[in-house]
């Protein structure tokens, strides 16, 4: 079976103006997911770990905790919510998006005289929406901690200076904030919804095809997920960390 | 610009439900996830470390039981020889005691049963000296009748009987 590749999520229905879309529904089932699962983690967390449940979850919380200290020191303790979740959403959408009936369960639908398959459930991250709300969080919580840790002169100053020559430097800084969001979303965007391609693609070679040989690219999918994920939180960290230090520092 | 956010779909009510749905669950990880499992981590670093500490200063403890075990024992080890050897000499002493006391005792009696053998013999002598005196007076009485006065017989008597001594 042929699949159309489209870079548009397909809208599923409407709830009032709100278009509801098939990564919509997904990003809630994600948020859902998390939030069932952290519930039941943190309501059981015991001194001693009774479940290897438990232990996990540990394992992920501590590393990610000890990476943030390491980087943000004293801000650890503010950063790490935001770089964690950040993670958490990321690769459970990444790993949800490979399950099977993502993109293949759908109804028919004619388009422009053609059938077309509106699938479902799709992968969040391969709908710029996803990435790019997450990219702006990123930067916006970003510079709210930048102004928080630096105050408003501090603040002002990294991007403006009498100084021509840092004035331009600041000018050029300033473009590369936005080029952050940029990079930021795409590079999520483009890495699971080429995914997507490559195993719609590899499926869709033959009628065999369909059957163990797509296996390999799903696995590395499953790392390709958990890359994204690590380095979304880690970007986001670095920039978190570099923003919220004194301009002083770094001459 | 706005060209190529269309191509991809991008539509600000979409961001703005994405946004929503992210800070939500931020929000409820932190309360539900992080909390309690950092909380659990730190109280876990916390125990270990005061559990290597209650453990260090239990070996100390030990250690000085165990010494003041030993220096008591050894204490009490010498205490039960000085009062063995104590209650050895005061045994030896009361036996000696009693002995020589025995022995003091045994002679006096044999003392006094003497003198009371030899008070008694003498008084029986008395005794029998007055009885015969008597007798020889009685016996003389009858013998010499009325030649001698009282007064002779009673002379008489009191030189017989000291002669009889």
């Amino acid at each position: 079976m042929k699949q159309e590749i489209v870079l548009k999520p397909e809208v599923l229905t409407y709830i009032g103006v709100l278009p509801v879309t098939n990564t919509l529904l997904v990003s809630w089932m994600v948020t859902l997911f998390l939030i069932v699962v952290g519930f039941l983690v943190g309501r059981s967390a015991k001194l001693l770990p009774s479940s290897r449940f438990q232990s996990l979850f540990e394992i992920v919380i501590d590393t990610a905790y000890t990476t943030v200290e390491d980087l943000a020191h004293n801000k650890a303790k503010v950063f790490f919510p935001w770089v964690t979740t950040f993670f958490l959403f990321i690769i459970t959408a990444n790993w949800m998006g490979l399950l099977p009936g993502f993109s293949t369960i759908g109804v028919k639908e004619i388009k422009d005289g053609k059938e077309v398959l509106i699938p479902l459930f799709r992968s969040i991250n391969s709908d710029l929406n996803m990435t790019l709300a997450l990219a702006l969080i990123s930067a916006i919580v970003t510079h709210i901690f930048a102004l928080r840790y630096l105050g408003l002169k501090d603040y002002l100053k990294k991007w403006f200076s009498l100084n021509p020559i840092f004035l331009f430097v600041g000018f050029l800084e300033l473009v590369s904030e936005i080029t952050k969001v940029v990079s930021l979303s795409f590079r999520l965007f483009g890495n699971i919804f080429a995914g997507e391609v490559v195993l719609a693609t590899v499926s869709g070679i033959s009628k065999f095809t369909a059957f163990l040989v797509p296996l390999p690219f799903y696995f590395l999918e499953i790392i390709v997920g958990f890359v994204q994920a690590a380095v979304f939180m880690m970007l986001t960290l670095v920039f978190m960390t570099l923003l919220s230090e004194k301009h002083g520092n770094e001459h | 610009m706005d060209i190529i956010l269309k191509q991809f779909g991008v539509e600000p009510l979409l961001l703005i439900a994405q946004v929503v749905n992210f800070l939500v669950l931020l929000y409820i990880l932190k309360r539900v996830l992080y909390k309690p499992i950092l909380k659990v981590l730190d109280d876990r670093k916390a125990m270990i470390a005061q559990s290597i500490k209650n453990s260090e200063e239990i070996e100390k403890k030990l250690a000085e039981t165990e010494e003041e075990k030993e220096a008591a024992l050894e204490k009490a080890a010498k205490e039960a020889q000085r009062i063995l050897e104590d209650a050895t000499k005061s045994a030896n002493q009361i036996i000696e005691d009693s002995q020589i006391k025995a022995a003091t005792d045994i002679e006096e009696m044999l003392k006094k049963s003497r003198d009371q053998i030899k008070q008694d013999r003498e008084t029986m002598q008395q005794e029998l000296r007055e009885d015969l005196a008597n007798l020889v007076a009685i016996s003389l009485q009858k013998v010499t009748g009325k030649v001698l006065t009282s007064k002779d017989q009673k002379k008489l008597v009191e030189q017989s009987v000291k002669e009889l001594k």
